[in-house]
């Protein structure tokens, strides 16, 4: 772990840093700037350069720039070409570059972002946002007009984190996309989002959202540490952020949510946690989260409390079988064959008879050709999504079992084991608990049942210590706050949350008022005497 | 993507702690290592490897132990889905061990000698003793039972007139793990007849320490000569010969001194209460005919016992308690008549007595204290008891005992009928 590569890894800034130029003015000549800009885009294709005059300009020389597929060329043609194509001077005017300058900036673009840039490098971050550089034969600066326009994927249906009743939007790629579909949702103005530009080569757009007030202060500060304490070249997904900014240490736990749903999103940011939106993913960060975090999902609060509270439940349940069956069944049938009713015991022992395997390598085996036919679903192209199906419910299990390799008992194992993982509505906890499954059975090979119970308390120490941005990884259990359990193991009604989750907490901790459950009017209904004389 | 991947890592490196958690991490490894290596995997065992039995029975033979071994036989299972393979019907359900050796664990050491696999005894559910050893004496039986660390307390104990092995290669229907098959019999019969309470090993091993220092315990037998061991017998519908519960075996000391009938073993489950229901039969106008033709079904009773001192010996003041339901009539009677309950009330009553009197003679014949007695004296009259204790004169006073049963029976229901049927076929 220690060895010279990690120290190098540590120092590894410096190709980044060499691959950037000191900010270099521009030129008074029009050429020149153009021959500096092709020098340092080079002769990609994408890259149009057109120029021009204008009479009205005194026949000043004038040169667009602008990338091709990052602009929508209708709003070029129309805010662009047009006017400064068209005579906008009294005819004879003589006008010097400055004045064409303010002139086009001030009057004539028709468009709603116009920038200045002085430096190259300036502009060029611009221009690969989608914006069109102009620049003026004759002057050290140039401007920028925003007509970015790139091709976008249409707001669809979160394709992980679905939901039966609620919201079916998703976010898509677009940082904006993302912004808007929350400020949709939050109509605060105390609603803050502030916008980074992360990775020297891919300068992601990066953006915190926050409600001011609701989330803790020191979290925000916190997370502006880190995010600018990011340094490399490369942001191209959530989970370089979540990984650059999470509290290190070795765990297999998640510190971090995931979420592809805005209104997950919008639910956490009104209790008080932090969003970060990463522009070219559909998977947006919410922190700090705790453990229980990872087992609401936002559907729980779309139907009943009473539902959502036993499949809340089932889903800690689902946890514990996920991450404990198989060592059970190891453990159970190396060690403590006494422990299993007689019956049971002895449809096992049939079972095993012809298997050749100790039960751990049969399980090691079951649970790894699941892993891989799982691998295998989500990489494979759609097409041959039945093949999978078959090769792996019919050809693995069936057949394994009736070849002798395997018992039956443990294909029911391996399937309750999956099934319960997906039942998880987070995948990031799910395939933590996926791994600790593995840790789990190699220790109940060795040590039985008081192996597990051993790993389990390590494993709650270990949560124990565990914080993300601050916040313990277990609370309100660990620390223990009963007030705020409401929404833990169960959901009360949602007139009973008044209250925000202390754990987030800023300033204003009062979600809604009391006393706002269902009654009957004061008061029997009464006879109209009656009710007349009180 | 390489870059993408060292960040991957990178997640223990971003730490200024670096030295410290690699630290850690190689003193888990360590740990790991060793805990395998060290502590490991010594004491597992494989279900394959696993001899479970289901039964076991002591026999005193040529002053040696024997002792047969009830082994459920996995690949006979009825779930041939598994990797078994070769399920095929006809192998026995279990197969019997019977090894001898000069103590039991001796005897056990022995199977291995025959046995591909270790002999597992946690799921015993019976062990079975035959009457010999029992007249010998079961003291070393239960001092293995309680020391030994896979053996359950739990087993229910029989006693076998004759070779108690024979009892282990009976074949059961409905039952493939005969031994479970024997314990839910037990149970079964405890629970709905109350003939014979189950007995299990710390119960036997409490009784004999206890004060009385007397115990029972139930005998299962063949009820035909022949032993039926062969798997194709079992696809008849009706054995010659099955398993049964026949008498109850009494021990004093740790050694067997006598057999209560099943009559007798029941008057004793009412002195003992260890009724839980119960089925009688008694005539429902004894007046006019002796004819027994109504059934009673106790459906719960309880037992009081009090020690009276009266002059020079213990009365027993035992007042038992019953309700149940009518479940049989076979003579004509009007039941709205409250009097006509009151008769079979009585006359059930008075055969529970006579029931309960007949038993305490036996018991008294055979001079064991397995009704407890001198646990409640024990408990209710402590000066006297130490007395007796230091006088060890508990058996003389055991046999004066008298016993004065009072007995109340309240019939609550009656059915869905106030008349019996022959009363409706004469109308």
């Amino acid at each position: 772990m220690n060895n010279p590569k990690s120290k190098s890894r540590k120092n590894g800034l410096e190709p980044v840093e060499n691959s950037v130029p000191a900010p270099l003015p521009l030129d008074v000549s029009l050429d020149a700037n153009l021959q500096a800009l092709e020098q340092r885009i080079g002769q990609s294709s994408d890259v149009v350069i057109r120029r021009f005059t204008n009479e009205s300009l005194s026949s000043l020389s004038l040169a667009f720039v602008y990338i091709d597929g990052l602009v929508n060329s209708e709003t070029i043609n129309r805010t662009l070409l047009q006017p400064l194509m068209e005579t906008f001077t009294p005819e004879g005017a003589s006008i010097t570059p400055d004045d064409a300058f303010s002139l086009i900036k001030d009057q004539v673009l028709p468009i709603g972002g116009v920038k200045e840039g002085k430096t190259l490098e300036s502009l060029l971050a611009l221009l690969f946002e989608g914006y069109t550089l102009i620049f003026l034969d004759g002057l050290q600066q140039a401007l920028a007009a925003d007509t970015s326009g790139s091709e976008k994927r249409s707001i669809n249906e979160p394709t992980s984190q679905g939901v039966i009743r609620g919201p079916k939007e998703g976010f898509t790629e677009s940082l904006r996309t993302g912004t808007s579909m929350l400020r949709r949702r939050l109509k605060t103005s105390d609603l803050r989002i502030e916008e980074y530009k992360i990775g020297q080569r891919t300068q992601t757009g990066v953006a915190l959202v926050y409600i001011n007030g609701l989330a803790s202060e020191q979290v925000i500060a916190e997370i502006r540490r880190r995010l600018d304490a990011i340094h490399t070249d490369a942001i191209l997904e959530s989970n370089y952020i979540e990984e650059f900014i999470q509290d290190g240490g070795l765990t297999p736990f998640p510190t971090i949510q995931n979420t592809e749903r805005p209104d997950a999103m919008a639910g956490g940011i009104l209790e008080g946690q932090v969003g970060i939106l990463i522009d070219g993913t559909p998977f947006a960060l919410l922190a700090p989260s705790t453990f229980f975090n990872f087992f609401q999902s936002s559907e729980d609060y779309y139907q009943r409390f009473d539902i959502s509270s036993f499949l809340r439940l089932i889903r800690y349940s689902a946890f514990f079988v996920s991450m404990l069956l198989p060592a059970l069944y190891i453990a159970v049938t190396t060690f403590h064959q006494e422990m299993l009713p007689t019956t049971l015991l002895i449809s096992l022992a049939a079972q095993r008879e012809g298997v050749p395997l100790p039960a751990l390598a049969e399980a090691l085996l079951m649970e790894l050709t699941f892993d891989v036919l799982r691998e295998a679903g989500v990489r494979m192209p759609r097409t041959i999504g039945p093949a999978i199906s078959i090769v792996g419910a019919l050809v693995l299990g069936q057949s394994a079992v009736q070849a002798g390799l395997v018992s039956a008992a443990m294909v029911i194992v391996v399937s309750f084991t999956a099934i319960s993982n997906f039942v998880i509505p987070s995948l990031a906890i799910a395939n933590s608990i996926r791994l600790i499954r593995f840790v789990m059975m190699l220790i109940a090979a060795t040590l039985g049942l008081f192996g597990i119970m051993s790993f389990l308390m390590v494993l709650l120490i270990h949560m124990a210590g565990l914080r993300s941005f601050g916040v313990p990884y277990l609370s309100p259990v660990a620390p223990m706050t009963p007030r705020y359990l409401k929404d833990i193991f169960i959901r009360v009604p949602l007139w009973n949350m008044t209250t925000r989750p202390k754990t987030n907490l800023g300033k204003e901790t009062r979600r809604q008022g009391p006393h706002q459950e269902p009654k009957p009017a004061e008061g029997k209904p009464q006879p109209e005497q009656g009710g007349s004389s009180s | 993507m390489v870059q993408t991947e060292t960040k991957g890592l990178g997640l223990m490196s971003t730490g200024r702690k670096l030295g410290l958690k690699a630290r850690a991490a190689r003193c888990l490894v360590c740990t790991l290592v060793c805990t395998s290596m060290v502590t490991g995997c010594w004491d597992d065992r494989e279900l394959s490897e696993l001899g479970i039995t289901s039964g076991s029975a002591y026999d005193w033979e040529d002053n040696q132990w024997k002792a047969t071994y009830q082994v459920i036989n996995p690949s006979s299972g009825a779930s041939s889905m598994g990797g078994g393979g070769g399920g095929s019907g006809s192998s026995p359900p279990f197969l019997t061990f019977t090894v001898k050796g000069n103590t039991i664990m001796d005897a056990i050491d022995r199977s291995n000698l025959t046995s591909t696999r270790e002999m597992f005894f946690s799921h015993s559910r019976v062990t079975v003793i035959g009457e010999k050893l029992a007249r010998r004496g079961i003291n070393q039986l239960i001092d293995f039972f309680l020391r030994k660390q896979d053996a359950r307390e739990t087993v229910y104990v029989f006693i076998a007139k004759g070779n108690a092995g024979d009892i282990l290669n009976q074949l059961m229907q409905l039952t493939k793990n005969q031994g479970a098959g024997i314990q839910l019999m037990i149970e079964q019969e405890a629970r709905l007849t109350s003939y014979f309470p189950g007995v299990r090993l710390f119960q036997l091993a409490m009784a004999l320490s206890s004060e009385s220092g007397s115990a029972v315990i139930p005998e299962i037998l063949l009820t035909g000569d022949e032993i039926m061991d062969e798997t194709s017998e079992t696809g008849r519908t009706d054995l010659p010969s099955r398993l049964a519960l026949g008498r109850l075996g009494v021990l004093k000391g740790d050694r067997l001194v006598g057999w209560l009938s099943q009559q007798e073993a029941f008057g004793l489950s009412f002195l003992t209460n260890k009724i839980n229901q119960a089925s009688l039969s008694f005539p429902t106008q004894p007046e006019t005919s002796a004819k027994i033709d109504g059934s009673f079904l106790l459906q719960h009773a309880s037992t009081k016992i009090r020690p009276v001192w009266e002059n020079d010996h213990y009365v027993m003041d035992v007042s038992i308690t019953g309700s149940g339901v009518i479940t049989e009539i076979g003579s004509p009677m009007d039941l709205n008549n409250r009097a006509s309950i009151a008769q079979m009330e009585r006359t059930i009553g008075e055969n529970i007595l006579e029931t309960v009197k007949q038993s305490w003679v036996s018991v008294k014949r055979l001079n064991a204290d397995v009704t407890g007695f001198a646990m409640t004296i024990h408990r209710s009259d402590r000066k006297r008891w130490k007395q007796i204790e230091a006088d060890k004169s508990w058996d003389e006073v055991f046999g004066n005992i008298e016993i004065r049963p009072r007995i109340h029976v309240s019939i609550e229901r009656m059915g869905l009928s106030n008349k019996s049927f022959k009363t409706v076929q004469q109308d």
